[in-house]
């Protein structure tokens, strides 16, 4: 979406936002961002990233290495920043929960293992 | 009309919001053992909490954020490890500990072993953590946690403390090596009552049941009257067992051992109530422990949570309390004792409190959240020195009750 000037976000304003889609579920928080240099020499924020990686990188890099090792950039997700509807303390995003990998999680847990336990709601 | 019935609602939930199985176990040992003289710790504490229930209300009514949501944001997530990973630490020992008290609650009233009915103690706390929508989690136990009160009639039929006894307020009778065992109850004093699980349930709670700004008097007579309620419980089980246990020089070292209190005054039927009184304040502090725990971890995390919702739609958040659930029930199993574990679990949480809370006082005061509503000077100093005192006390009397071996 395009910034005004007077709608200036520093990275600690994205950073650690909360997602929401677009028919208001919670899907996680904005572990990292991703920028590209472009070819004029400015760099762009183009991605979000959300996953342990990225947040075992936060506290320290040797510490995502590790995790990295461990599970193989598995569970990272990118969402690309096109896809941020509205910026503000929480990010809306355009898609639905299950438009993104992580929107899925939720799904994921409650067909796997919430199912079957009586009074989930399955 | 609506707006009183909420408030004496409110005021209901932070009276068995207060008492759990972590004051239950401080205050009883302290009555017998030290007489009257942990009671100053018992009031500091109080003050402590009303300041801090009252701050996280505001603060969650006029920022429309949980104490987690606001820990990510502002301190980044290097930063909210901290006090989750405390947290997770602490609570714990203290979820185990309150579903020990159930269990034992339940042994008292039908005479089977608590470690028999540990299992279904801690299901009972699942079931309903479960399924049961928020304001059952809130008013039941409460509604049945106002049988505490009783002690204060318990302490009536034994015909008040002596003199000498109130004597024991102004000058604690602490006997040549049994200083560390005093701070280790101070500590554990604090701890119980300043816990910041209670936080972190308090201010999902304000945005479960979406207060504004107009919220603000419904908080406050909440935390001071609720409070202060709760802390009469709890002053009262000093009495009883400094009325009752410290003639007989029983320790007060077992929850069982805390209800011989009631049944002197009263009689079997004294008995049976404490054993009421135990079992719904520790179901109560059970479902607030694990639900703030899971809040947290959700918030902090960005996932959806809510109790109104059905598990599955708030699938993460689930998970968390199901996992968490079976790590309390893994300490429990292991036999220690609850009121033991409730002590430990206390004392370490006072070890944390700067860490749990130092970040809430910096968010207290900041304007993006609080606009015209921060924090006063008085509140900032009085809880930065009851946080202090809280800190000193278990840094000196954890490694001090290690070596002495005792507990």
């Amino acid at each position: 979406m395009p910034i005004t000037d007077d709608q200036i976000f520093s990275i600690r304003d994205i950073i650690d936002s909360q997602l929401e889609t677009r028919e208001k579920r919670r899907i996680g928080r904005v572990s990292d961002i991703e920028a590209i240099w472009q070819e004029d020499g400015t760099l762009v924020l183009s991605s979000l990233v959300i996953g342990p990686q990225a947040l075992a990188g936060r506290i320290a890099s040797p510490i995502r290495s590790i995790v990295r090792f461990v599970l193989r950039d598995r569970f990272d997700h990118r969402i690309p920043l096109d896809d941020v509807e509205d910026f503000g303390p929480t990010l809306r995003l355009r898609g639905s929960a299950a438009d993104y990998p992580v929107g899925q999680s939720d799904a994921w847990i409650a067909n796997h293992i919430l199912r079957w336990i009586p009074g989930s709601g399955h | 009309m609506k707006k009183w019935l909420s408030i004496t609602l409110g005021i209901v939930t932070a009276t068995g919001g207060f008492l759990d199985a972590g004051t239950i176990a401080t205050s009883g040992e302290s009555g017998a053992r030290f007489g009257l003289g942990l009671i100053w710790a018992c009031l500091i504490a109080t003050v402590a909490i009303i300041l801090l229930v009252e701050m996280m209300g505001r603060f969650s009514a006029i920022s429309k954020k949980t104490y987690a949501e606001a820990i990510r944001e502002n301190f980044g997530f290097k930063f909210y490890l901290l006090p989750l990973l405390s947290e997770v630490i602490a609570e714990s020992i203290l979820l185990a500990a309150e579903i020990g008290g159930i269990a034992i609650a339940l042994s008292l009233m039908t005479g089977i072993s608590w470690r028999i009915l540990f299992p279904p103690a801690a299901f009972l706390v699942f079931a309903m953590a479960w399924r049961a929508p928020f304001d059952w989690i809130e008013n039941a136990p409460a509604l049945l946690g106002l049988v505490t009160l009783s002690f204060i009639v318990g302490i009536i039929a034994l015909g008040g403390p002596s003199h000498q006894l109130l004597s024991t307020l102004w000058k604690p009778e602490v006997k040549q090596g049994e200083l560390a065992d005093y701070l280790y109850l101070v500590a554990a004093t604090l701890g119980a009552t300043i816990s910041p699980y209670l936080l972190y349930f308090y201010s999902s709670g304000a945005r479960e049941e979406h207060w504004t700004s107009n919220s603000l008097l419904l908080n406050r007579v909440t935390a001071i009257v609720g409070m202060s309620f709760g802390s009469l419980g709890s002053i009262a089980l000093i009495f009883l067992g400094a009325m009752v246990l410290q003639p007989l020089n029983m320790q007060g070292s077992s929850l069982g051992e805390l209800g011989l209190s009631m049944a002197k005054a009263l009689g079997p039927f004294g008995a049976l109530l404490f054993a009421v009184a135990l079992f719904a304040t520790c179901l109560g502090a059970a479902l607030e422990v694990v639900l703030g725990v899971s809040y947290n971890i959700a918030q902090g995390f960005g996932w959806e949570w809510g109790e109104d919702k059905k598990p599955v739609e708030a699938a993460r958040f689930n998970l968390v309390l199901i996992i968490f659930l079976l790590v309390a029930v893994a300490i429990g199993l292991m036999g220690i004792d609850p009121l033991q574990l409730a002590l430990a679990g206390s004392t370490v949480i006072a070890l944390f409190l700067p860490i749990s809370l130092f970040p809430f006082l910096v968010l207290m005061n900041d304007p993006q959240y609080l606009r015209d509503k921060t924090n006063g000077r008085f509140s900032n100093i009085a809880i930065i020195c009851i946080l202090l005192i809280a800190f000193v006390v278990a840094f000196v009397s954890i490694p001090l009750e290690i070596l002495s071996g005792g507990g």
